[in-house]
């Protein structure tokens, strides 16, 4: 088992490689860069200023010759700092001669984008498991179908037009959510508790919404596993022993109709980093779905690379996760990894 | 059987979605804003305190204007630094830190005398060594800024004593004054051993305006609040908060829940949704100034037939301007006859703009061996049909502005195609190499007269600004002479000439400029309405919240 994680954790790193040689030449396709913005086309801003600034970002170096310097700073862990936003550094903080302290952008904006994944991703396992067991049970029955139709419904709703009537709803007509943003007016002079209620009051839409795509996905896989476990011989078996019904649905079925969740969650671990560019920007929260939209739009390549670069490793990361967990819960691939 | 429950919460769950859908529908019920009932009518005496809270759609990069760049940039770090010189109510050049300014006979030299006592805001005194060090910053090869050359342009800055700054250009460079209000001074004693490119200055700001940064929260706001020490007089309101809100609807709905005071406003905004919410309009004032830019139509020189007269003077008739204002902007535009702010100096008022016409167009494409010998309803000549490309890139009212142009084209017999691009390949594959027919493009309604840049035949090389290659020397005699004259009256006489020529010539059709639109709340007092030529932001020190209006929720530390 541990030859087989020291063997899959070394083949990542030329996956790595690889992936950071594509993400930079497909980045590098683009047309544009940092000084062809449409701000900076500005008769006060000279084409030679603008020379002068790719000159010294290295952008009129050969890509190839650019990848090298990127490589070569990445092999010391070093993201660079952003183009755009005032060579703040891309990923983590900075501490200057004077003490002042630069927070990085991915530094910032992670976290936040972590808490509504990690909210969201508890609301999806807390609503759709319940929901696709008892679509399985009632199969073909109405609350089946009217399960079905709920979640396709929240599935299919434009997210962005939802939140805004939400918005509208529970932020101008009553008061009782905030309607963007993610703290009141006088957030630092708050108790520490009435701050944590605030920001929580602030996350309620936002991971609502974002939870609302996942549910309809999630459930039916949970009804489909259920319904295909539920007609297993062992099924049979653990009924005709007598056991009660719960224990075999929760016990035995639910068990194994789980199963292929593990593959889903460990591709969702990549998926906790991104945010939604719509919902970030809708409600005004400052994740890492609008800092990613904001560095294609301004060609901020080290941006672009930092979060691309995270991403991969964290995809790495999950897709292996997965294979362990699916090892420690399923005795059969236990046994193939083994030999 | 167990799984009644999760039959009972299935149902709720049901209704839930159902109730979610109908919530439009249930729009009309009554507000809970207790703010509603306060009568906004009343008037009382100008007052100091309270706090403005505005909405941004983008966040400052930093809070040095010449290497952030952006609006954004310029929006707040206006209200904390200060130019030498600003433009008054009247967009007229007049001093800000300077006293006054003198220029020498042979026009080369500038001398500006600072105001005595000048400070920044953390007490130390502001003096010409600020400036200079602020001219030395901006022409440093090292400095990442854009706008370097205009300064560069200067052969000697010295400072002869601390109140005086004097600058001596190889030649007579009459933008020179709008370039010194465009640069904000910098603090040497703060910067002169920092790196001006990662500075942790440019997030931690010391100016000398009327407002200091308090608080920056990355990506949710920015505060700023009144600077004690500023020398250019104090503001009325105590407390400036930026919220960086992205989306525009999301901003209107704080706006409504009174959660922000102001905000920019699109024309349906303006026009459709404001006037049908009687509940809105109760509270919040709406304001409208000049726009900073005009749309045009511009025509790629170098290419058949556009390097024809006629044809271009044709096209101009053909498009009936008044039209894409109604359609485009919903009335919320003026149509322009050159490329200056209508009412300010430098606009010449006997221009007019080229009336719709289509019948004239007709004529003068005939003139122009245009006409539709085939029958099948397009203009030809020598066997080619008169058609072409409409490029722009992705903006919605250029794209519609293109749509009404080419349905008047058609009823001339010009067939027009439409082309919409992302700014970054229609920038680097079309107006770089040159390779389009038409542009639907907009450009800045410049503050200083000069142009040079943009129409002078010198400046059509790749990623230069001349991308139309206009080539007409006694336009590039009157823009060469403009540049030299820094008496007002002169200038205007230059530029009022060369708008001329340039409208007769019609090298781009002028098609609208817009409002800059805007809603401020109405306990935000001492707004100038209607809007002088500078804007309502002419006067923000003057603004004032009565404290009966303020806001009761917000504690002020």
């Amino acid at each position: 088992m541990l030859k087989y994680l020291i063997k899959r954790f070394f083949w990542m790193i030329p996956l790595l490689f690889g992936i950071s040689l594509i993400s930079f030449f497909i980045m590098h396709l683009a047309p544009g860069d940092i000084t062809t913005s449409e701000a900076s086309f500005n008769p006060k801003a000279s084409e030679e200023s603008r020379q002068k600034l790719r000159e010294l970002y290295s952008l009129d170096k050969p890509v190839i010759v650019q990848y090298g310097l990127w490589v070569k700073r990445m092999a010391t862990l070093d993201f660079g700092t952003s183009f755009a936003s005032h060579q703040r550094p891309v990923f983590w903080q900075t501490k200057d001669k004077d003490g002042n302290i630069t927070l990085g952008m991915i530094q910032e904006a992670l976290p936040i984008t972590l808490l509504i994944n990690v909210l969201s991703l508890i609301l999806i396992i807390g609503v759709a498991l319940p929901l696709g067991v008892i679509s399985a049970l009632k199969q073909n029955q109405l609350a089946d179908r009217a399960i079905t139709l709920f979640v396709f419904i929240g599935f299919a709703i434009p997210g962005f037009w939802l939140a805004l009537m939400l918005m509208y709803w529970t932020g101008v007509q009553h008061a009782w959510l905030p309607i963007s943003g993610l703290e009141s007016m006088g957030h630092e002079n708050m108790t520490w508790l009435s701050r944590t209620i605030d920001t929580l009051k602030h996350l309620v839409l936002p991971v609502f919404i974002s939870g609302l795509t996942g549910l309809a996905g999630i459930s039916l896989f949970v009804r489909n596993g259920m319904l295909e476990v539920l007609h297993q011989d062992y099924i049979t078996t653990a009924r005709s022993k007598g056991l009660k019904e719960n224990r075999v649905i929760y016990g035995h079925a639910l068990r194994n109709a789980l199963l292929p969740l593990i593959t889903i969650f460990g591709l969702s671990i990549p998926g906790l980093i991104g945010g939604s560019v719509i919902a970030e920007s809708i409600f005004a929260i400052p994740g890492m779905g609008k800092l990613f939209y904001d560095a294609v739009l301004m060609r901020d390549f080290p941006v672009i690379m930092g979060i691309l670069t995270i991403g991969a490793v964290l995809t790495l990361i999950g897709n292996l996760l997965a294979d362990v967990a699916y090892a420690w819960a399923d005795p059969r691939v236990r046994r193939g990894v083994m030999q | 059987m167990s799984n009644k429950p999760y039959q009972y919460c299935l149902k709720k769950l049901a209704l839930i979605a159902i109730i979610s859908l109908l919530i439009p529908a249930c729009s009309d019920s009554s507000s809970n804003q207790a703010n509603n009932q306060i009568d906004y009518t009343k008037t009382y005496p100008a007052s100091n305190g309270g706090t403005l809270i505005d909405a941004m759609t983008g966040e400052p990069s930093g809070l040095i204007a010449m290497i952030a760049g952006e609006s954004a940039a310029s929006a707040i770090a206006g209200n904390i630094f200060n130019s030498l010189l600003k433009y008054d109510k009247n967009l007229d050049l007049t001093g800000e830190l300077a006293q006054s300014w003198e220029i020498s006979n042979n026009q080369k030299t500038i001398t500006f005398h600072l105001k005595p006592n000048l400070k920044w805001a953390d007490n130390q005194a502001l003096t010409t060594d600020d400036v200079l060090f602020t001219w030395q910053k901006v022409t440093d090869e090292k400095t990442r800024t854009p706008y370097g050359s205009d300064f560069k342009l200067v052969i000697k800055a010295e400072t002869p004593d601390a109140n005086t700054f004097r600058v001596t250009y190889a030649a007579p460079y009459a933008p020179a004054l709008d370039t010194w209000a465009g640069l904000h001074i910098l603090p040497k004693h703060l910067l002169k051993d920092q790196d001006i490119n990662t500075t942790a200055f440019a997030r931690h700001p010391v100016g000398s305006h009327y407002y200091k940064l308090d608080s920056w929260k990355n990506g949710q706001h920015l505060k700023l609040t009144r600077n004690v020490n500023a020398t250019q007089g104090q503001a009325k309101i105590n407390n400036l908060l930026s919220r960086i809100i992205p989306d525009k609807a999301a901003q209107f709905l704080e706006l409504s829940a009174d959660n922000i005071d102001s905000m920019g406003l699109n024309p349906i905004q303006y026009a459709r949704i404001f006037p049908a919410r009687p509940d809105l309009n109760k509270n919040i004032a709406l304001y409208k100034e000049l726009g900073n830019s005009y749309t045009y139509l511009g025509f790629n020189l170098k290419r058949k037939p556009f390097d024809d007269i006629r044809v271009r003077q044709a096209i101009n008739y053909a498009i009936n301007k008044q039209e894409i204002i109604d359609g485009v902007l919903l009335g919320l535009g003026e149509p322009v006859a050159s490329p200056y702010k209508p009412g300010t100096r430098w606009s010449n008022p006997a221009l007019k703009p080229y009336p719709y016409d289509p019948a004239k167009a007709k004529t003068l494409l005939k003139e122009a061996g245009y006409e539709d010998h085939d029958g099948d309803g397009i203009v030809d000549k020598d066997g080619k049909p008169l058609n072409f490309e409409i490029l722009t890139n992705q903006n919605k009212e250029r794209e519609m502005t293109g749509v009404l142009i080419q349905r008047r084209l058609k009823d001339v017999g010009i067939k027009a195609n439409i082309r919409v691009l992302e700014w970054a390949s229609f920038l680097g594959r079309f107006i770089k190499p040159k390779e389009f027919d038409v542009v639907v493009l907009g450009w800045s309604l410049s503050l200083d007269p000069d142009q040079y840049s943009i129409w002078h035949s010198s400046q059509q090389a790749a990623g230069q600004f001349n991308f139309i290659s206009y080539n007409n020397p006694r336009v590039d005699k009157l823009l060469e002479a403009g540049r030299l004259e820094l008496d007002p009256e002169k200038r205007m006489k230059i530029y009022h000439e060369f708008s001329k020529i340039l409208l007769e010539d019609s090298p781009i059709v002028f098609l609208s400029a817009g409002y800059g639109l805007s809603a401020i709340h109405k306990r935000v007092r001492g707004i100038s309405n209607p809007a002088p030529p500078a804007g309502i932001g002419h006067n923000t020190y003057e603004w004032n919240i009565p404290s009966a209006y303020a806001r009761t929720e917000m504690s002020e530390h």
